[in-house]
């Protein structure tokens, strides 16, 4: 067997690729490990590893001259070597086949939640879902929802889908709410409050990053989880201001004809 | 024994099949519909709390004329279950009552295909009609790379004679004629299943004969 790795650094993990080749003349299993000191992050799809992944290393079966790529991430330092040969078997192709077949119910399972289509429903469609849209998509997430098609546009979502929707919160929940026991005040609803309270957190942090000195920036960085999160934070709070420009613009539209609708309450006594 | 009730498209009377082949079988039904639960449902916890850690599988366990493992009604429900406890918790029903039956959603995606990979064997639900006949051989298909064996389909809700043997050809498997019987669409809601309802009846018999098809 031949292997050569390569490993970079991002943030606090480690990026490991290897190749590995059979130069024997039978097809072989090979098992490779990690010699990182740290748990190994496997790849993911659906949220499942993929096929021959455990927590320590792959176990791989490869034909004559076969070369086969791997990576993983692990939350360690680098070592050198990062991988190492753990054991190498030839196998016959019958054999091989009976170690396929033998894959129990929960292997299969594990192979149509990686290979199939996700069944999540949309966290769009989830009930109550604009509060947790504090947070950064996952990546695994983004994916799932992008094959929803029917969604009108997640992107969309992110940016002024939200704000109609917080908007029209706004101006439905007063005709659901404005019953004589609670008072108009209150009838915005606990909705809107968490989005501006999770929009108000996020301007707080960009606040922290405007102009800060190095120590403040560090702890902030690291908040956001690197230099990605606080691109990523820059973005949202941008988007936040448009979304919050929007709802402005909007509230100041339903105030103005709010003020200039008038019931003629007594008219209407005087008719009843 | 645990067997998945599958077919391609919905609406073709998989729960109402399911239900009432767990009756003839005396097993548990398990609604695996994670996004749209048929079965009726009860007080305690449900499918979607088993997939997501919050409850056990037999504690799930509603008893009636068949006993029932409800799925939850809500979407944030379908979206916390993760599919990959389906195996353990099915298995678990297993150990403690015997034969399960489980439910599947319709389309092959991860929440139709994981119950036939955890099945041992399935039974396929196919419309009369010709267009619905292609999505039960796509499922058909996806049950064979999951291993799960086809030990019969039904042609459900039949009012006319239909073409049983080119459907038995297409699929794979010897076919079944359920016919329309508004006692089989009730038995659901009513939880009264057709073999115990109207036993004399051509509903009960071609339910008892699918479940005669399933090995012990």
């Amino acid at each position: 067997m031949e292997l050569d790795w390569s490993v970079d650094r991002e943030g606090d993990a480690s990026l490991v690729g290897f190749r590995v080749r059979n130069d024997g003349a039978v097809p072989r299993r090979v098992r490779i490990e990690s010699r990182l000191n740290g748990p190994l992050l496997p790849p993911r799809r659906g949220g499942v590893p993929e096929a021959g992944w455990d927590a320590a290393g792959v176990t791989a079966v490869l034909d004559p001259g076969e070369r086969t790529a791997f990576g993983f991430a692990a939350l360690a330092d680098p070592v050198d070597p990062p991988v190492e040969i753990a054991n190498v078997e030839p196998v016959s192709s019958d054999a091989d086949e009976a170690h396929e077949t033998a894959a129990g119910g929960t292997d299969l399972a594990r192979a149509a939640v990686r290979d199939l289509e996700s069944y999540r429903p949309p966290r769009a469609a989830v009930d109550g879902a604009e509060g947790r849209h504090g947070t950064p998509d996952a990546g695994g997430d983004a994916g799932a929802s992008g094959s929803d098609g029917h969604l009108p546009g997640r992107e969309d979502a992110e940016g002024d889908g939200d704000a109609e929707r917080v908007a029209a919160r706004v101006e439905r929940d007063p005709d659901q709410s404005a019953t004589p026991e609670s008072p108009r005040g209150s009838a915005a609803g606990g909705g809107v409050d968490a989005w501006f309270a999770a929009v108000e957190a996020r301007i707080e942090r960009a606040e922290r990053l405007t102009d800060a000195d190095l120590a403040a920036t560090t702890t902030v960085v690291e908040e956001v989880d690197g230099l990605d999160g606080a691109g990523a934070l820059d973005e949202r709070v941008a988007a936040d201001a448009e979304r919050l420009r929007a709802v402005r613009d909007r509230a100041a539209a339903l105030a103005d004809r709010a003020e200039e609708s008038e019931i003629p309450v007594e008219a209407l006594e005087a008719l009843a | 024994m645990i067997l998945a009730v599958a077919g391609g498209k919905g609406g073709v009377g998989k729960t109402t099949l399911a239900y009432n082949v767990a009756a003839a079988l005396d097993a548990v039904v398990v609604d695996a519909d994670l996004g749209m639960a048929d079965l009726p449902d009860g007080r305690g916890p449900d499918l979607h709390d088993v997939l997501a850690g919050a409850a056990a599988p037999t504690e799930a366990l509603r008893p009636g004329p068949v006993d029932i493992v409800p799925c939850g009604r809500t979407l944030a429900g379908a979206r916390a279950a993760d599919l990959t406890r389906l195996a353990e918790a099915v298995a678990a029903v297993e150990r403690e009552f015997g034969t399960v039956v489980v439910d599947c959603p319709a389309g092959r995606r991860a929440d139709a295909g994981v119950p036939l990979a955890v099945a041992d064997a399935c039974l396929l639900v196919v419309s009369p009609r010709a267009f619905a006949l292609a999505d039960a051989i796509r499922t058909r298909e996806l049950a064979r790379e999951l291993d799960a064996g086809l030990v019969g389909c039904a042609v459900n809700r039949v009012t006319e004679p239909p073409p049983v043997d080119p459907i038995g050809d297409a699929l794979g498997a010897p076919a079944e004629v359920v016919p329309a019987d508004p006692r089989v669409g009730r038995s659901v809601a009513t939880e009264r299943p057709v073999t115990t309802a109207a036993p004399e009846s051509e509903a009960a018999a071609a339910v008892r004969a699918l479940a005669r098809r399933v090995p012990e």
